[in-house]
């Protein structure tokens, strides 16, 4: 083997010297409204692509119920006070635009993409939509049984079921511990309170627009002020929101799918937000463990024992709290052999050093997989995207590179010592309880709950 | 509205490989493809899923580079890589910082060498492929709905009609002998396309090209299995049991006209009409106004990407209390209006603006979003190994813009025939008999 490796070293080309990865200009303004504005240029496709933020989302609403600004989302493109559903869809076609509201637990979102030659038009429906949804009677109606079935199809999907059952393992009473409404939730639902959110979170003192594109950023800051300036409205207060108990010690909750031919594994346990001075030690570490293709844990559950298709590890960030999770769906029979796995990797990176030639590979994984980023509008639109959502400092993108080599051995001990909390990691396993439930038993006290999210017996 | 004008340069190497080189300096990264002209429907009949087997096999080893080394020297090197298969083609693809891109060629051109795995290595991935099946399929409400259902039901020729991803028992049949033959036969640089894309000056791509690709040996052209189908005369149907999902759902799907000509332009376009999004017909007369359906959807998987029978297909997820004749038959109001009215100047007008920003947005990126020029490559790779010409880039939007109204009508009467089309539907089992179980 050693001989093998060497020979595969000699005849490897060595890396070139690496371009300059420069990011380009961005400008940043705020409106005398509030409406904070940036621009970047990319002219890889005549396209444009942006992001209408609002810093509101599930959570904000969350005293008033269960992912109420989600619902307001979906309304937003059903009607204004001046197009029907029909006409903004047709709009939306004629200036080859691709257009979706969505918001998840700190934010409300209008996402968008069209032709430059088209720009001005479409984020005149843009900012249509941002101010004057009139949330049509019969669209809810409609918007509401359709909701319905959404849920009622979530709740056969083994991910669905796993990531609903973590959240509310690790956030208890807190909203973030909330993915979904349930069918009775959604059947309350009343039309006026979700315009009532949307006129107080769609504020474009509670906004940042973002666009990245084939435009010249003068003209575009124009146009923007042109369709925006005269957009009024306060922020929103924030509620404040319940304490988080972090859990302790490993517990097992099994989520049964009668019939299921795997079982969905998702283990979790709290971390930290992106803004933490140790976010990219995390991110490194997480990436030397089941982050990357090249990671222990893929090659340990994967390639060596062919236990799952796609093991993955991730850092979750939420605006107020993040957490660590890993996730595999596995055959039957190598449970407990692939938590006993996912363990190992763990215990072992809190254990021993990363050797440094392992390190200096994971470092240029993330630094190159980074920059990539910079090759397409969209990648350029996410990563701007993060800074702006995280406050994240202006300089993150120019910088981030060097922060990531800089780290040593002992900052990876020290990151999984600290936040791949072995002990107090919550286990989710999702699948036919006839199957499973001796095996999922011997990694902590088992807690058994239905797809419906019942506690059995 | 500029003509597109993305450098190309084009040229074949003496082993027969080609080599597409698009040179794009905006950001410090090559996007590095190969594509071999085979796919999943000619793979040898008794090995169903063998072509998508063998492709997690050149992830396990070459002759210069060990398992675990593709993989770890793409990563290393700051890139991202994958590979996939389809109809007609497998790809392999690494998208890297431009300083890495002569360690992708090399190992590129390894693997198109000489294949270097055992046993160990195909039961492992017979493992890691079953549980890719069981994750996207077996275990997913409509898994491999309609695309694993539909071609048993449509296609009478075992190359179009057979399942992709593969019975298990095939899956364990195979052996390592099937391995190297399936990459003897078709693994070779004169049935193939390199591409490289980005940041490259094209000199030095292609010196790097002959470098390592130009003394791997040429093979005789392959020979490939007959993929037509005899002539339909009437409907199909078929009907598959939903063991997750809530709603009833049927795909319909319609063989469409062969590539590259006036009426296969026509109906992309008449495709967009019917499935553009929610502004497209089906979803705003089954899903907004009329209310049947809960979710519809549909389209040509990927246009330029095949290169034998294929099919527009139309999913609809309906209502309980709706029998499926009764959805069949709203949908079929849709096809039979545009079939007698056709479409207006103005729909039409917008339908090609939103083509062009589609096709626009899959050369940027494409399938994978997180690999620059993903759909570029593929499209210059699909023109190069169906049409020899991957100048097509350039001018192929051209067809589809200059499509007039009548087309669009001629093509819906035309090929939206019942004896053109296939149905499968989707039907949950009684709940009752699985919950007293």
């Amino acid at each position: 083997m050693a001989t093998q490796t060497q020979r595969v070293a000699n005849l490897v080309p060595d890396l070139a010297a690496e371009r300059e990865v420069r990011w380009p200009k961005r400008t940043k303004s705020k409106l005398a409204n509030g409406l904070e504005i940036i621009l970047l240029e990319s002219h890889t496709i005549p396209k444009f692509h942006g992001e209408l933020y609002f810093r509101s989302g599930n959570a904000a609403a969350a005293p008033r119920g269960t992912a109420l600004a989600e619902m307001a989302a979906v309304m937003v493109r059903t009607g204004t006070a001046r197009h029907s559903s029909r006409e903004i869809e047709e709009l939306l076609r004629g200036h080859g635009a691709d257009l979706s509201v969505s918001a998840g637990q700190d934010n409300s979102a209008i996402s968008f993409a069209g032709l430059s030659d088209h720009a001005e038009p479409l984020l005149q429906v843009v900012n249509e939509l941002a101010r004057e949804a009139s949330f049509p009677a019969a669209e809810f109606e409609r918007e509401r049984r359709q909701k319905l079935e959404e849920i009622k199809l979530e709740r056969t999907e083994p991910s669905f079921l796993a990531g609903e059952r973590l959240r509310k393992v690790l956030f208890g009473s807190h909203p973030y511990a909330l993915i979904s409404p349930s069918e009775e939730q959604v059947a309350t639902y009343k039309r006026e309170e979700l315009q009532a959110i949307y006129r107080e979170f769609y504020t474009p003192e509670n906004a940042i627009l973002i666009l990245v594109g084939d435009f010249d950023s003068t003209a575009m800051q124009k146009s923007a002020e042109k369709i925006f300036g005269d957009w009024n409205g306060k922020k929103p207060a924030t509620p404040e929101s319940a304490k988080v108990h972090i859990p302790k010690n490993r517990r097992v909750y099994l989520v049964d799918l009668p019939e299921s031919v795997q079982a969905q594994i998702l283990c979790g346990c709290h971390a930290i937000t992106r803004k933490h001075p140790d976010w990219i030690k995390l991110g490194l570490i997480n990436s030397l463990y089941g982050g990357a293709f090249n990671s222990r844990l893929v090659m340990n559950i994967r390639e060596d024992k062919g236990y799952t298709y796609s093991p993955r590890s991730g850092v979750n960030p939420l605006r107020h709290h993040g957490y660590f999770s890993v996730s595999a769906a596995v055959r039957n029979d190598v449970l407990a052999a692939s938590l006993t796995e996912i363990f190992y990797e763990i215990d072992k990176l809190r254990s021993l050093p990363v050797p440094e030639p392992e390190l200096l590979d994971a470092q240029n994984y993330l630094t190159g997989v980074f920059s990539m980023g910079l090759a397409t509008q969209s990648g350029l639109l996410s990563q701007i995207s993060t800074l702006a959502l995280h406050d994240l400092p202006d300089d993150y993108l120019e910088t981030y590179r060097e922060k990531v080599r800089a780290l040593k051995p002992e900052d990876m001990l020290s990151a999984a010592r600290m936040y791949f909390d072995s002990p107090n990691m919550q286990i989710v396993v999702v699948g036919d309880r006839k199957q499973i439930e001796s095996q999922a038993a011997l990694f902590g006290e088992l807690e058994i709950y239905d797809a419906q999210g019942s506690l059995q017996k | 509205m500029k003509p597109l004008q993305i450098p190309i340069e084009y040229k074949t190497l003496g082993n027969g490989l080609q080599v597409v080189i698009a040179p794009d300096s905006t950001a410090p990264v090559v996007t590095v493809g190969v594509y071999y002209k085979i796919g999943f429907r000619l793979e040898p009949q008794g090995r169903s899923g063998f072509a998508h087997l063998f492709e997690h096999m050149m992830f396990q080893g070459s002759e210069n580079a060990p398992k675990m080394q593709h993989i770890k020297l793409v990563n290393s090197s700051g890139g991202v890589l994958n590979g996939s298969t389809m109809y007609d083609v497998t790809n392999y693809f690494e998208a890297v910082p431009s300083n890495a891109l002569e360690r992708v060629l090399w190992l590129e051109a390894d693997r198109m060498r000489a294949l270097k795995v055992d046993d160990e290595n195909l039961r492992n991935q017979r493992d890691v492929v079953k549980e890719e099946v069981r994750v996207n399929v077996m275990n997913q409400p409509y898994g491999g709905f309609p695309w694993l259902d539909m071609p048993p039901v449509a296609f009478r020729n075992w190359t179009n009609a057979h399942n992709f991803y593969g019975d298990f028992a095939d899956l364990d049949a195979a052996s390592l002998a099937d391995v190297q033959t399936f990459f003897r036969t078709y693994y070779l640089p004169n049935n193939a396309v390199l591409l490289i894309l980005g940041d490259v000056n094209p000199q030095d791509g292609f010196a790097l090209a002959e470098k390592y690709f130009g003394n791997i040996l040429a093979g005789p052209a392959p020979k490939f299995a007959d993929s037509s189908e005899p002539r339909q005369t009437e409907e199909r149907r078929g009907d598959v049991v939903e063991k997750f999902g809530t709603l009833p759902a049927m795909a319909i799907g319609y063989v469409i006209p062969p590539r590259r000509t006036p009426e296969w332009c026509a109906m992309a376009l008449l495709d967009q009409a019917l499935h553009g999004g929610r502004a497209g017909r089906v979803y705003r007369e089954l899903v907004l106004e009329k209310q049947i359906a809960v979710e519809a959807d549909g389209g040509v998987d990927d246009l330029f990407g095949y290169d034998g029978p294929t099919q527009m297909t139309t999913r609809i997820f309906h209502k309980r209390e709706l029998s499926s004749e009764a959805t069949l038959a709203a949908f079929d109001e849709i096809v039979r209006v545009i079939q007698d009215k056709g479409i207006n100047d103005s729909e039409l007008q917008q339908l090609k603006v939103k083509w062009r920003s589609d096709y626009f947005a899959t050369l940027e990126s494409g399938r994978s979003g997180s690999m620059p020029k993903f759909g570029l490559m593929h499209l210059l790779a699909c023109f190069t190994l169906f049409d020899g010409d991957p100048q097509l880039v350039n001018t192929i939007l051209d067809g589809f813009l200059s499509v007039t109204a009548e087309q669009v009508q001629d093509a819906a009467r035309k090929y939206l025939q019942p004896q053109n089309r296939a149905i499968v539907f989707r039907k949950p089992v009684e709940k009752s008999a699985q919950e007293a179980a």
